[in-house]
């Protein structure tokens, strides 16, 4: 059992690296999207390098976006590409549709950090700011020293002092 | 909530000396930070029964260990808290919508992309990319310099004085008497209701 979970550690230390490691030898890119890690296609030789262009396949795998004749959606929230811009944010190379993530950050206003070829996403800003309108105090799910998950929706009917402390 | 990128490891021994009877989890991400908006250790939000805010960010410590550094009280956040859990939204320590309204404010651009910058740095070290990830941490930093939390953090994960040119006290003395953590308005507060 024991070696079971030390293994299942090394796997944990493990794989994130070498993954990236993949990533970075086969030109693909890792995308990191509401705090979620996705590997997605190297770009087309054409588009800049500049920005994050990603296929519309792989936009809806990191992102969860797809484009509709509206904008692009996820679920009931779209947003409009501008008309007048269009081709800043899709981009047709042979058969394939290609689409900047890193323009369409930028439309939102969405905070984008980048190491070579990995890519952070920060939240939009009426997301972040959410809470600060409606009082809702911003959900999240993290591990206790035994590695089990708590949210803070699982104290929902008790009162919560949420004190943060590091131990640096 | 341990604000730890190094886990289990850095935090685990303070929870188990802690031997603690409410819930403790360890954020290697410093996700809470992020959504929360904080910039410095030990802050507090009071969150009621259905998971509204009545306290924003605030220093909290609870007892007086540090307090020569900083002159913080404790007894009297103590005294408040215990309050708040006696009389609810009647304490007069929970905030009505008209304070939280003048305390909260949006996040300003620059430190929606030091987040963005801490969390890339967060990626690249857990990743084994330490050198990278101190350039983002360093933009950070710079980004959102009121952020003790990107400071101390990214000191504890490398060599400060080498890879930062700089130290813990160094910085504090650079305050030049401006006060290391945000005064909190609590007795005032109590005194107006």
């Amino acid at each position: 059992m024991l070696k079971i979970q030390i293994l299942l550690y090394a796997a944990m230390i493990c794989l994130p690296a070498a993954t990236a490691l993949f990533a970075a030898e086969t030109g693909r890119r890792t995308v990191i999207y509401d705090d979620r890690t996705t590997e997605v296609a190297p770009p087309a030789p054409a588009l800049s390098a500049d920005d994050l262009w990603v296929t519309l396949e792989d936009l809806k795998l990191a992102t969860g976006f797809v484009i509709k004749p509206q904008g692009v959606c996820r679920d009931e929230l779209c947003f409009p590409i501008p008309k007048a811009r269009s081709s800043a944010f899709l981009s047709k190379q042979g058969s394939i549709t290609w689409f900047n993530l890193s323009e369409f950050a930028r439309l939102l206003r969405q905070p984008v950090a980048r190491e070579k070829e990995v890519w952070y996403f920060g939240p939009r800003p009426d997301v972040q700011n959410a809470f600060i309108s409606s009082f809702a105090a911003p959900d999240f799910k993290l591990p206790d020293m035994n590695g089990r998950e708590h949210s803070l929706s699982d104290f929902r009917g008790k009162k919560v002092l949420l004190l943060t402390w590091a131990s640096w | 909530m341990a604000q730890d990128t190094g886990g289990v490891k850095d935090a685990g021994k303070w929870i188990e000396a802690a031997k603690p009877e409410y819930t403790v989890l360890i954020d290697t991400q410093h996700l809470v930070t992020r959504l929360y908006d904080m910039v410095n250790v030990p802050t507090a939000v009071w969150i009621n029964e259905k998971g509204r805010i009545v306290r924003p960010n605030e220093v909290a410590y609870v007892d007086n260990r540090f307090k020569g550094m900083h002159g913080i009280e404790a007894s009297e956040y103590l005294d408040a808290i215990r309050d708040w859990a006696a009389k609810g939204e009647q304490s007069a320590f929970a905030m009505s919508e008209k304070e939280l309204k003048e305390r909260l404010a949006p996040q300003n651009p620059d430190w929606a992309l030091a987040a963005a910058e801490f969390a890339l740095g967060e990626y690249l070290y857990h990743n084994g990319q330490g050198e990278a990830s101190i350039r983002h941490y360093k933009e950070a930093q710079r980004l959102n310099p009121e952020s003790w939390n990107y400071k101390r953090q990214a000191w504890a994960l490398s060599d400060a004085e080498r890879d930062y040119g700089t130290s813990f006290m160094k910085e504090v003395q650079k305050l030049n008497g401006k006060p290391y953590y945000t005064p909190r308005q609590l007795k005032k507060e109590k005194e107006q209701k």
